[in-house]
């Protein structure tokens, strides 16, 4: 199993997609830490005085990201089946739960760097803008509560990319499929619909990281542990999915 | 005809044989039957051939060999195991099963390292096979810049990684030139000299009298004949290839007289000799451009091919499962 994850990691670095990917998350995450403090003082809910703040920061730097953390899950098995380099795959090691594993492995350890990188970023620039602009920084058990369930999150994110990679197949579908329901359907149901909408992947994960009074959803999500846990049924119901039809079906 | 031809086992012995079967080998796409119960073995120390027309079920029987698609019914075995009881897979087997396996924007030797340090092989073994097939200077460029001869060849690098005991390779020659065709020829020769076995699966004929040493004729999933190539032309006779503008007329002059015939291409393929279809040719008034002998298993194959069905080129038909 081993080297199954180290192949995997290797054409996870030997991808030109990935250094695309990585450079947009760190574009993303610039945005966010410099956004919210600044939303925070003219219009938004989250005051610069708020002890959460800095936690609302680096939740939101969780919440964008897991967009790329996705799809490069996805890209894990749709790429493969695009460039035609599942055949080798598979008859490199023709137990299929086994490449399942490795790429569900490989995938949740890239987000664990993408999440340190996202950390990386989105504290520092969150303390210093924070300070700039005369608000107070505080290291309130929020903030490692929402650090760990980021850490989570994204592993989780990854995990459901390589599921619905393995389901789809079909590159264009899968990203297109992905882009649209986390950027156009939950965006857009969360907010109006909260009632419905926290019982989504994107509501349970706005609900674990605490997002709340950032997205002005105070109250109307579900609480943190029960979001967790909500994200983690989705999360183990698209691993059961993708390895049922993944040893099944023929690789013509 | 290379001297190696219709040797039977090498005389290289260090290598473990390892025989391809198949048994009772059938598989249904829905309601389409793309095999049906092949039987059929490929032995150390051969190059056999899958020969049928496009769509005669030669890649779906590799990818059941392979364990990539379940068959129906019946079983595909190396050496007894079938594919996924292999304990090390990439060391028993090598494969080459389309030209487009692999990523455009990674480097020939990248792909390979993935390829090796899936399989637990050692870190040279990339090196080795690149430089074994004349790729060694392309290592690091982009397989996307590639050319189709280069591929064909870096596939085949793939396959050679674990020093396998069986080749299988489907289609290897498509998109080859002259000199790719007789590097290919000659490799696949001299790794079945080493007691491989190595079977191929290929839609041309020319080609396939050029590499192998049994043959296996497939048409809509059905194996019509198992034999080596020295029997095949033992028993082949004398035909014809012609070509004229009055094919129609030519075709019912060629039937009432007996001879059986198959359009290939622009031209007939005649189960009759050249002097036979001129004379005939000629009592009807009929022009042609061109006549002359066919190739002896080209001959042999179309009439295999005209035995099993009058269009042997169409796609599967469609049946009901038994």
């Amino acid at each position: 199993m081993t080297a199954l994850i180290r192949a995997e990691l290797l054409k996870l670095r030997t991808r030109s997609a990935t250094g695309l990917l990585l450079a947009t998350l760190t574009l993303v995450t610039l945005t966010v830490a410099t956004s919210v403090p600044k939303a925070g003082t003219a219009r938004g809910p989250v005051s610069l005085h708020d002890p959460g703040v800095l936690a609302g920061v680096v939740g939101i730097g969780f919440a964008v990201p897991v967009v790329f953390v996705v799809l490069l899950g996805g890209l894990a098995f749709t790429q493969e089946f695009r460039y035609g380099t599942a055949t080798a795959t598979y008859l490199g090691e023709p137990r299929r739960s086994r490449i399942l594993f490795a790429k569900w492995l490989s995938l949740a350890l890239a987000s664990t760097i993408i999440s340190v990188a996202t950390l990386v970023v989105s504290v520092p620039l969150g303390v210093t803008v924070i300070t700039a602009r005369g608000g107070e920084v505080s290291l309130a058990p929020q903030l490692w509560q929402t650090i760990g369930a980021g850490f989570v999150v994204m592993a989780a994110y990854a995990v459901i990319g390589v599921a619905v990679g393995a389901l789809v197949r079909n590159q264009v579908v899968a990203v297109v499929g992905v882009l649209v329901w986390m950027l156009v359907v939950e965006q857009i149901v969360i907010p109006a619909y909260p009632v419905a909408g926290r019982w989504l992947p994107g509501g349970a994960t706005d609900a674990w990281l605490q997002l709340g009074p950032v997205l002005d959803l105070d109250d109307r999500l579900l609480p943190a542990p029960l979001g967790g846990l909500l994200l983690l049924v989705y999360t183990a119901a698209a691993v059961a999915l993708a390895s049922k039809l993944t040893l099944r079906r023929d690789v013509l | 005809m290379t001297s190696g031809r219709d040797r039977g086992h090498a005389s290289t012995t260090s290598r473990a044989p390892c025989a391809v079967e198949l048994s009772d080998l059938t598989k249904w796409f829905g309601a389409v039957q793309a095999v049906d119960s092949v039987s059929a073995a490929a032995l150390p120390g051969q190059v056999t051939a899958l020969l049928g027309p496009n769509g005669a079920g030669k890649t779906t029987i590799l990818r059941m060999l392979l364990g990539l698609a379940a068959p129906s019914s019946g079983t595909a075995t190396f050496g007894g195991q079938r594919y996924d009881e292999l304990t090390d897979p990439v060391r028993r087997v090598g494969a080459v099963l389309e030209a487009s396996g692999w990523h455009p924007g990674r480097t020939a030797r990248d792909h390979l390292r993935i390829l090796a340090t899936a399989s637990q092989l050692p870190t040279d073994a990339p090196s080795q096979v690149l430089a074994a097939t004349g790729l060694a200077d392309a290592a690091r460029r982009r397989v996307g810049e590639f050319s189709l001869g280069m591929r064909q060849r870096l596939g085949l690098a793939a396959a050679m990684l674990g020093d396998p005991d069986v080749l299988v390779l489907d289609e290897p020659t498509n998109g080859l030139d002259p000199p790719g065709m007789k590097w290919l020829r000659e490799h696949l020769r001299r790794l079945a000299d080493e007691g491989r076995t190595v079977l191929v699966s290929s839609h041309a004929l020319g080609e396939v009298e050029q590499i192998a040493d049994h043959v296996l004729v497939l048409a809509h999933g059905q194996l019509l004949r198992s034999a080596g190539l020295t029997e095949l032309r033992a028993e082949a006779g004398v035909g014809s290839r012609v070509r004229t503008p009055q094919s129609d007329r030519l075709v019912d002059a060629l039937e009432a007289a007996g001879h059986g015939c198959s359009a290939v291409d622009d031209d007939l393929v005649v189960d009759a000799a050249p002097e036979q279809v001129g004379e005939l040719a000629a009592r009807h008034g009929l022009v042609l451009h061109r006549l002359m002998p066919t190739i002896d298993l080209e001959h042999v194959f179309f009439r295999l091919i005209g035995e099993s069905d009058q269009a042997p080129w169409s796609a599967p038909a469609e049946r009901t499962p038994s």
